[in-house]
């Protein structure tokens, strides 16, 4: 069973890119994607661009066109997908079942933000919600989760603050991360408290950036050399009942038990995961939700070096959220083009050896205690 | 009380007190329908799509998580703030349902998972345009002392 095969992939180092435009990093990602692939202008049948936070902060929309256009994309169906973290990942989700429906032979997936701007604070989900005026921030949500999955299950800081110094291993083996110096669990817990108990260390910083995917339908992908096949691609919302179990996220769990039937393949099949490491907690909770150890289990795994490089399954061999900072419509992209890149065996010093398989998981947005959005992808060649 | 003339900072999520004899309480949505509590009030009960009418969901609970947040606040919120959920009590005058909420900034350092809490109204944060909002918080009950 297939969905759709990645036959081509693209993307800027994650940073801060003052100098530069959301059109130019998007068409820059755009070019490279067709490129790798061998894909003129000419033979993309669908394109979806997916940005979270730019269309807010500059006032500017329906982006997709004015990037599309830069690569010689017109007249065809363009998407522009918004969807907190998981943008990204929402629209490559869209351009799978769009290829696999027979309504396109080859579609082309675009993420960028800009958001290293002066003043950009903390993300929240907008005034009007009671959450946020009741002082919810993003960080809060995942340290008050954090703070129940050490009272449940005895997890430390130290084990959080090993997913930092874990993910800055690898990021630093990555030439597309922002940060690259690698850190020590004493500079994880040292740095300022940001919110109990995640440090600034402990927390993804933001970024500007893009990545690009060209994906083909079944039947087309023969014709290209490299391709990764997509056997699944799920993407689910928030339940939102109360009460939130809060160290045993059911969405999260829902999204991934989803695309594993999907795919017909289970957590033990996995060689390699890209998840959504927002916060050091966050990664552990996936751990669980993914399958990739038993509930409560998430801290060991870390401690155990199981999710490192040469580990059982490693997590985020491309340094996460954590290393390459989060422009939150380039993200969900940007954690599938290091999958493509892994099973292509074409990660250099950071290649999981042996790779055939590998997961990319991406969360966005808070509502009710939940997420509002989750998706899960599963790959093999 | 000085305070009367200052705005909720939303609109039907808590009673405002009168006097010491009414305390506070959060205000949320039920359904008759359904049997069925929520926060805040939504405008149809998601299970029935029937208008939920508001209702007094509670004012006293646990601690079920809390954190505190060192970095700059939002919304004119004192620095630092802490947050968390709250148990509200299951019964005659609680609904049970688990609240996202703030905590009164002078117990930021003595909170503790499993805490009682009650209910408080008062001038905390703005409305993000500098004009001061009444916000509800959860303050820690100690064992000799009534909410
Ligand atoms: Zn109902």
């Amino acid at each position: 069973m297939m969905l759709a095969s990645v036959i081509g992939v693209g993307m800027i180092p994650f940073g801060k890119h003052e100098e530069r435009t959301l059109v130019s990093m998007g068409a820059q990602a755009c070019r490279l994607a067709l490129k790798d692939a061998g894909v003129l202008p000419s033979g993309v049948d669908a394109a979806f661009f997916s940005c979270g936070i730019a269309s807010r902060l500059f006032g500017d929309f329906t982006i997709g066109q004015n990037v599309f256009w830069e690569v010689g994309i017109n007249r065809i169906p363009v998407v522009n997908v918004e969807n907190a973290c998981t943008s990204g990942s929402t629209a490559f989700f869209l351009a799978c079942n769009m290829v696999a429906a027979g309504q396109a032979d080859v579609a082309l997936v675009c993420g960028a933000e800009k958001m290293c701007v002066p003043g950009f604070g903390l993300i929240s989900s907008g005034e009007s919600q009671l959450d946020t005026q009741l002082g919810m921030v993003a960080p809060a949500g995942f340290a008050l989760r954090a703070v129940r999955h050490m009272e449940e299950y005895g997890t430390t800081a130290e084990q959080l603050a090993k997913v930092s110094v874990k993910n800055r291993q690898h990021g630093a083996l990555n030439p597309m991360a922002q940060f690259r110096d690698p850190i020590t669990v004493e500079d994880v817990l040292s740095a300022p408290m940001i919110v109990d108990p995640l440090t600034r260390l402990s927390c993804c910083p933001i970024a500007d950036g893009a990545a690009a995917l060209l994906i083909a339908s079944p039947q087309a992908a023969h014709r290209f050399s490299h391709s990764v096949h997509v056997k699944s691609s799920v993407l689910v919302t928030g339940n939102y009942e109360n009460p939130q179990d809060l160290a045993n996220w059911e969405t999260d769990r829902r999204g991934a038990h989803t695309a594993y039937e999907k795919a017909g393949m289970g957590p033990e099949d996995m060689d390699l995961v890209e998840c959504h490491d927002a916060f050091t907690i966050s990664e552990i909770l996936h751990y669980e939700a993914l399958g990739l150890c038993p509930p409560g289990e998430g801290g060991r795994l870390v401690d155990e070096g199981s999710v490192a490089l040469g580990g059982r399954v490693p997590v985020n061999p491309s340094g996460g959220l954590l290393s390459r900072g989060h422009p939150v419509g380039a993200t969900g992209v940007a954690q599938i083009v290091e999958v493509v890149t892994q099973l292509r065996h074409e990660a250099g010093s950071r290649q999981v050896q042996n790779a055939k398989t590998g997961l990319a998981q991406c969360m966005g947005g808070d509502k009710d205690g939940d997420t509002k959005s989750c998706t899960v992808s599963i790959f093999s060649v | 009380m000085s305070e009367n003339h200052i705005k909720p900072m939303l609109p039907d999520i808590f009673t405002i007190p009168r006097d010491e004899k009414h305390p506070p309480m959060l205000l949320g949505g039920y359904c008759r329908h359904c049997n069925a509590h929520y926060f805040p009030k939504p405008r149809y009960c998601p299970r029935c799509l029937e208008p939920p009418e508001l209702k007094e969901i509670g004012n006293a609970g646990i601690i079920h998580s809390l954190t505190v947040v060192r970095t700059k606040p939002p919304l004119g919120l004192p620095q630092p703030y802490s947050v968390g959920y709250v148990d509200l009590e299951k019964g005659s005058a609680g609904s049970g349902l688990r609240v996202f909420c703030l905590f009164d900034p002078e117990s930021v350092d003595h909170l503790k998972i499993g805490q009682k809490v009650v209910l408080r109204v008062g001038p905390l944060g703005h409305d993000g345009r500098g004009d001061t909002r009444l916000r509800p918080y959860f303050k820690p009950v100690h064992e000799n002392e009534e909410g």
